[in-house]
This record gives structure tokens, C-alpha cells and sequence, in this order.
């Protein structure tokens, strides 16, 4: 599945500032896995011991993986994966 | 030593009792500000021109401070304003409107209670400054410069230079934002921190994960976009139940509920009357040797040289952190390892959050792990040689860290240990509370806040704006050089706590009197007009507090009072469609009646020349200081 990937501004940093990166993988946590073979450092960004960081939002559509499989989450070709820091208040 | 009221021979002199009209909620602000500290208000003449409103700050140790509330930070500007033609002005009423429907006032005292807390704190800093050796006996803020300093960073993401936020006023359809409304017609909030509660609650009710991760999505922006577009699924489902069997689903889930409260029941809270005597701030005090901070150069600002350490996250304890740098403190803010996420959170201003930039650039970023001991012996480190520890983590983190105040206070005596917390000063007695995320919207849900917003602007529940994080933050730094004060006049170091609720307490000190010392309230008569119009281009606000301002209104518009008042709007309301806002405002401005041209676009601000003294462009656009001295 032909993948596209948004990454963000504090991420871009370890992409050579690439705004979007093409990947074909499965799910969400191959795609990540190939994304740090390419740009190693990304993953220990989103991912502690087998989750996405609680203060990371990661999108495939416009959908929150946690409402999906989480990183099991499967792909169709072309969809495209967000990623996000979440925010709450007070 | 015991002291809740710091400032304990101290005085403010002003015409407290008298002021300008478009002053005196300010002034009565301060009148309650002042006598919750224990100091004596004398009521005195204005010491300035009519343009402002000037009072004098003194303490036994200074010389007095002369304190100036403008109504605009550019001094050539004298238009009259009120509460909600300041609203209109600086934006405010544009970042209410994105969800409650259209550009209107929050109807509370808002900025006025803003720039009565900055001018206080203004003449407070100032006379740390003279305790250091510096030459100032003059601090000055003004309304408009109080207004935009609350909506930062709400101009900061509608002026970012990557991908800048456009959401005007209206832009959600009513009511699909929070709050929810329950079968049994209870209206109230829901709170979570963390997706997995939310995501298992409304499975519990039936919706599907999919809709739920949408609802979510929509949730998260409310802190930082003022809008929350609600699946309309979500609340369809939850309007089928009764608020007993949701009050049991959030007990399954882990989800935080709270029901919109009238301050009346707020005031009947066992701790309400004391926190509204004791005012927004709780300080405990002991004696120290060290004292005196080192001594500042000229052209310092009144806290420079003294360091705060800043272990805090989201808006409130930033924003208090940003308000001292502001005042000159250098401060470190601690944050996680890998930074804090909300660097990234867009839109982006030259590779950080122009959101998160408006409220921390001034400080210096230390990554440190406070869960590992060696990040707790760093921050002790820090600590030692600092002046100010602030932070708000959830009630009962500090001591599992041994990061509490005994811990530190140990370390430095002579530390101001501050927590800006949300749901009360006193974490032991309120632990009930304490379980539930003491949040802004729950905040203003309990407190009363939130009916009082909702019955100004026609919706069922407060604003999206985060009212009480802002006034919170500021509230906070007031706190902080108040106790700076006290150090450096009596030598102690101490503890100073706010919270969410104790500035409800503030916003709503009014309405509080009103119910516990009815015989001491003023009488206030309700504006004659007081409404947002339609123009053939634009809104305008008008506001006429008496009759003379109406009959200046009237003769500027060439119409009669007549008796019938509903003929009188209607006619009103039809004329001001015949002429664009900005032609209208130029012809109300000549009549000296409160008007303005209602800001619906954030990024409109920077262009109004008069606006401009407190604003600067660049990647985003950046609210400057609010205090000016000399």
C-alpha cells in the first residue's frame, strides 16, 4: 500500500526537513518502522514500549488511531498518516 | 509566622469610590484585590488627566508607586469604552463568537478585572524594583493592552506564518460544542485528559469507536482553537440518558463530570465565603536570614536578576511564568525530555508552535526527567540559587517527587514556592473535587462562571475561550511578586497558592457580594444599549451607560428618544444598516459615546493604529508587555 506521510514541523528536523515522505507498508507501525530505518531517532518520538506517546495524535484520514487498531491500525493505498502532539487544558 | 494578608500596612489612594464610568469596575476590583491583601484603600483624587484612572501604591519601606490604568496604551487615544466595547476592540468577542455563535461579549468583568490585577501587580513590581535599587515610581497598563495580552495567543494562531488559523466568528453551527445536555435537562461538562476514558464511555453508550475518535478530535481543540465540532451522533446518544445513569457510566469509564452551576449554589459551598474573603491567593510565610535580592542597574526592569524555575504545562502556570519574564525574571522552564509536545502543535511560526512561542519565548528550556532522581536533584539544584519555584501538576504530585514545598523550603529558605492549580488552594480539604481534572471548562461549569456566560450569550454553557487559565495565569504572577514583596520588606521565604476556582472567585467577587453582603453592594443600573449591531459592512458595538450618553448617541444619529424603547432599538438597529461599521464608529467617537468596530478577524488587530503600541509582527504576531515604566 502506497502510503503518504505528513510530518511535522519538530519532526522535520530528523527528515532533512521533508514535509512528506512516501512509504508502502501495511499498518501504521510499519510504516513508523520504515520511516526510522530512513530517519533513524523518528520512532522513539512516537512510540514508548509498543504505544504511541499519550501526548501524540496520530491520524490516518482524519481518523485517531486509538479509535482504530491503534498501530495495528491496517492501510489503504493512499491514505495518508498525520501526526500531531495533542493538547489539553488547564 | 501565619500571614495570608501580605501586604498588611500597605496602602492604595485613589478615587476608588469615584472613578470614570468606563473605570469603575476596575476600581472596585482593586477596592477587593486590595482589602483581601490587608491593605488600606484611601480613597483620594485622581492624580492623573481624565484619559486615565491613577492611584498610588505605597508600603512603609517605599516611596509610593503612582499606578496608571489607561484606557488605551496609545496615550492620544481618549475614546470612552466599557467592559464590552474593550471586548469588541481587541478581539475577544471574535474568539467567544467561534462557538457561541456570533461575536458577542463573555458578560463578565473580564478585562476590567484583568487590568485591575496587572495594575496592582504593576505598582507591586515596581516597588520590589526600589527595594533593588532601582529608580521607578511610575507603572502603567492599559485595557486594551490587559485585552490582547488575554487573547495571545489566540493572534498568535490566526497570524502564524505557516498555515495561519482562519475561524471566525459562527463558524461551528449551534449547539454542536460541549456542554451536553442529558434526558433529565441537566446541562454539563465532560472531562478526560487521556482517550481511553472517552473512547470507553461512549462505547458504553453505543457509539461507534469511529464517531467517538471524531468527537475526540473535536474535543482536544477546544483548548487551543475555542471550537469543539461535536459528531452530532454524540449528542443525539447522550440526550437519550438520564445524568444519574451518566454520573454512574463516568464512574465504569474514568471519565470526569460536572453539572453547570448558578454562583448561588457555588456560594453555598462550605469553602466559598472563605476563599472570597481570603481573595484568590492563599500565602503561608517563615522568617529567613537571606532576604534581600541582589541589586539591579538602571535600566533593568523591576525583576530582572531574580530567577523563577517553571515546571509547568498547557496555559495557566505558563502563561504566569511569561507574565514575570515580562517583568524581567529570568526563567527556566522545565520540561520533559524530547521538549514538550506542544512545540509541535501547529501552526507552526519558524519551527515552533506560534501558540506555545506566545507564551514561553522569553524563557530558557531545561529538559529534565522530574520522575528519576537524578531530575529531582537537578531541580533542587536549580532551586537552590532560584527565587521562584512555580508549578501546576495535579494536586498530590509534588511529595511522591520530593518536589513539595517542605522539600524545597529546605533547600532554600528564602524560596517562594507558588502552585497554580485548579480546583482549589487547599488540595487536603477539596479532595473530592481533587479527582476530577481541574480543568478550565470544569472549572467554570462548578464555579458559576459558566451559567453567568451562558446567560450573557444565549448558550447553554461557557465559553470555549479559556477564561479562567488566562485570568488564572495572571493571577498566579500577581500572586508570586506579591510574595517577592513580603520577602524583601520582612524577610521570609513562603508558599503561595492559587487556582482555577479562587480566580472564579475573583471574576465573580461582584456577584459573591451581591449574595453575602447585600447592604454593602452598589447599585448598578444595567445600560440603557449595550449590543453587538449589523453594519453594511462590519459590526459595532455600542454601549450607552446613562441617559446623557444615549441623548449624545441620539443627536449624533439625528433620532428621537421617543418613549417606546423597543421602536427606539428597532430604529436604531435599521439605521446603523445604511453606513459601513468604520463610518458609524467615526461619527460615535466625535459624540464621546463607547463604540467600536467589533475585530472578527484576529489578524484585523495588528492594522488598527491605535492597537499597535502593544503588538509586534513578525513570524506571528506577538503581544507585547503590558506594564510600562518609568
Amino acid at each position: 500500500m502506497r502510503i503518504t506521510v505528513n510530518i511535522p514541523t519538530i519532526l522535520r528536523p530528523l527528515t532533512n526537513d521533508q514535509k512528506r515522505i512516501e512509504i508502502t507498508a501495511l499498518n501504521v507501525l510499519e510504516v513508523i518502522d520504515q520511516i526510522e530505518q530512513q530517519y533513524p531517532g523518528v520512532k522513539e518520538k512516537l512510540i514508548t514500549e509498543g504505544q504511541a506517546h499519550r501526548f501524540v495524535n496520530i491520524y490516518v484520514n482524519d481518523n485517531d488511531i486509538r479509535f482504530s487498531d491503534g498501530l495495528s491500525t491496517s492501510l489503504q493505498d493512499g491514505d495518508s498518516i498525520t501526526i500531531l502532539p495533542s493538547v489539553a487544558g488547564g | 509566622m501565619h500571614m495570608n494578608r501580605p501586604l498588611t500596612g500597605c496602602m492604595i489612594t485613589g478615587p476608588l469610590q469615584n472613578p470614570a464610568s468606563d473605570f469603575s469596575v476596575i476600581a472596585s476590583s482593586l477596592r477587593y484585590q486590595s482589602s483581601a491583601l490587608g491593605m488600606v484603600c484611601e480613597t483620594g483624587e485622581n492624580s492623573g488627566s481624565n484619559a486615565a484612572f491613577s492611584f498610588e501604591f505605597k508600603t512603609p519601606h517605599t516611596s509610593p508607586v503612582i499606578c496608571e490604568v489607561t484606557r488605551w496604551d496609545d496615550a492620544s487615544r481618549h475614546t470612552p469604552v466599557t467592559e464590552n466595547i474593550i471586548q469588541a476592540a481587541c478581539g475577544l468577542m471574535s474568539v467567544h463568537g467561534r462557538a457561541s455563535g456570533k461575536s458577542q461579549a463573555l458578560g463578565v468583568n473580564y478585562v476590567s478585572t484583568l487590568t485591575a490585577a496587572l495594575a496592582l501587580q504593576g505598582g507591586v513590581a515596581a516597588s520590589i524594583g526600589q527595594l533593588r535599587g532601582l529608580s521607578v515610581s511610575n507603572s502603567s497598563v492599559s485595557m486594551a493592552a490587559a485585552a490582547l495580552l488575554s487573547v495571545g495567543q489566540y493572534i498568535a494562531g490566526a497570524t502564524a506564518f505557516e498555515s495561519p488559523e482562519t475561524l471566525l466568528p459562527g463558524i461551528i453551527p449551534q449547539p454542536a460544542c460541549p456542554p451536553f445536555v442529558s434526558a433529565d435537562g441537566v446541562i454539563f461538562e465532560l472531562e478526560t485528559l487521556d482517550a481511553g476514558p472517552w473512547q470507553k464511555f461512549w462505547l458504553e453508550i453505543g457509539v461507534s469507536s469511529q464517531i467517538a475518535g471524531k468527537g475526540w478530535t473535536a474535543f482536544l481543540l477546544r483548548y487551543a482553537k475555542a471550537i469543539a465540532p461535536m459528531p452530532a451522533e454524540l449528542i443525539a446518544a447522550i440526550a437519550n440518558l438520564s445524568y444519574s445513569r451518566i454520573v454512574e457510566l463516568c464512574a465504569i469509564t474514568g471519565m470526569a463530570t460536572c453539572p453547570i452551576r448558578s454562583i448561588d449554589a457555588r456560594a453555598q459551598d462550605e469553602d466559598c465565603k472563605r476563599v472570597w474573603l481570603q481573595g484568590p491567593w492563599e500565602f503561608a510565610f517563615e522568617p529567613t536570614l537571606k532576604s534581600t535580592p541582589a541589586s539591579v542597574a538602571g535600566n533593568d526592569l523591576p525583576l530582572s536578576g531574580l530567577t523563577v524555575i517553571e515546571s509547568c504545562r498547557r496555559i495557566q502556570g505558563p502563561l504566569a511564568g511569561h507574565l514575570l519574564a515580562l517583568l524581567g525574571a529570568d526563567v527556566i522552564r522545565i520540561e520533559p525530555p524530547g521538549g514538550d509536545p506542544l512545540r509541535g502543535m501547529p501552526p507552526m511560526a519558524e519551527g515552533c508552535s506560534a501558540r506555545f512561542d506566545a507564551l514561553n519565548r522569553h524563557k530558557t528550556i531545561r529538559e529534565v526527567d522530574i520522575k528519576s532522581s537524578a531530575g529531582q536533584a537537578e531541580i533542587k539544584e536549580l532551586v537552590e540559587h532560584a527565587d521562584v519555584f512555580l508549578h501546576n501538576w495535579a494536586p498530590g504530585k509534588a511529595a511522591p517527587l520530593n518536589l513539595d514545598h517542605e522539600h524545597l523550603a529546605a533547600i532554600n529558605p528564602a524560596l517562594i514556592y507558588a502552585y497554580a492549580g485548579g480546583w482549589a488552594t487547599d488540595g487536603g480539604a477539596q479532595s473530592s473535587r481533587n479527582i476530577m481534572p481541574g480543568t478550565d471548562f470544569m472549572t467554570q461549569a462548578y464555579s458559576g462562571v459558566a451559567k453567568k456566560i451562558a446567560g450573557a450569550s444565549g448558550t447553554q454553557g461557557g465559553s470555549l475561550f479559556t477564561v479562567l487559565d488566562v485570568l488564572g495565569g495572571a493571577v498566579a504572577a500577581q500572586g508570586i511578586t506579591i510574595a517577592l514583596l513580603n520577602r524583601c520588606m520582612n524577610k521570609v521565604g513562603g508558599k503561595v497558592t492559587s487556582s482555577l476556582m479562587s480566580t472564579a472567585t475573583l471574576l465573580c467577587s461582584d456577584d459573591l457580594q451581591k449574595l453575602y453582603k447585600p447592604q454593602n453592594t452598589d447599585i448598578t443600573n444595567k445600560s440603557i444599549i449595550d449590543a453587538v449591531y449589523a453594519t453594511r459592512q462590519g459590526h459595532c458595538a455600542i454601549e450607552c451607560c446613562d441617559v446623557k450618553t444615549t441623548e449624545r448617541l441620539a443627536k449624533a444619529l439625528n433620532i428621537t428618544i421617543g418613549i417606546d424603547e423597543e421602536g427606539f432599538h428597532q430604529h436604531l438597529s435599521d439605521l446603523l444598516l445604511s453606513r459601513t461599521a468604520n463610518e458609524w464608529i467615526e461619527v460615535l467617537e466625535q459624540a464621546d459615546v463607547p463604540s467600536a468596530v467589533v475585530v472578527e478577524d484576529l489578524t484585523d488587530l495588528q492594522t488598527i493604529p491605535h492597537l499597535q503600541p502593544s503588538l509586534t509582527t513578525g513570524s506571528y504576531t506577538k503581544v507585547i508587555s503590558p506594564w510600562r515604566f518609568k
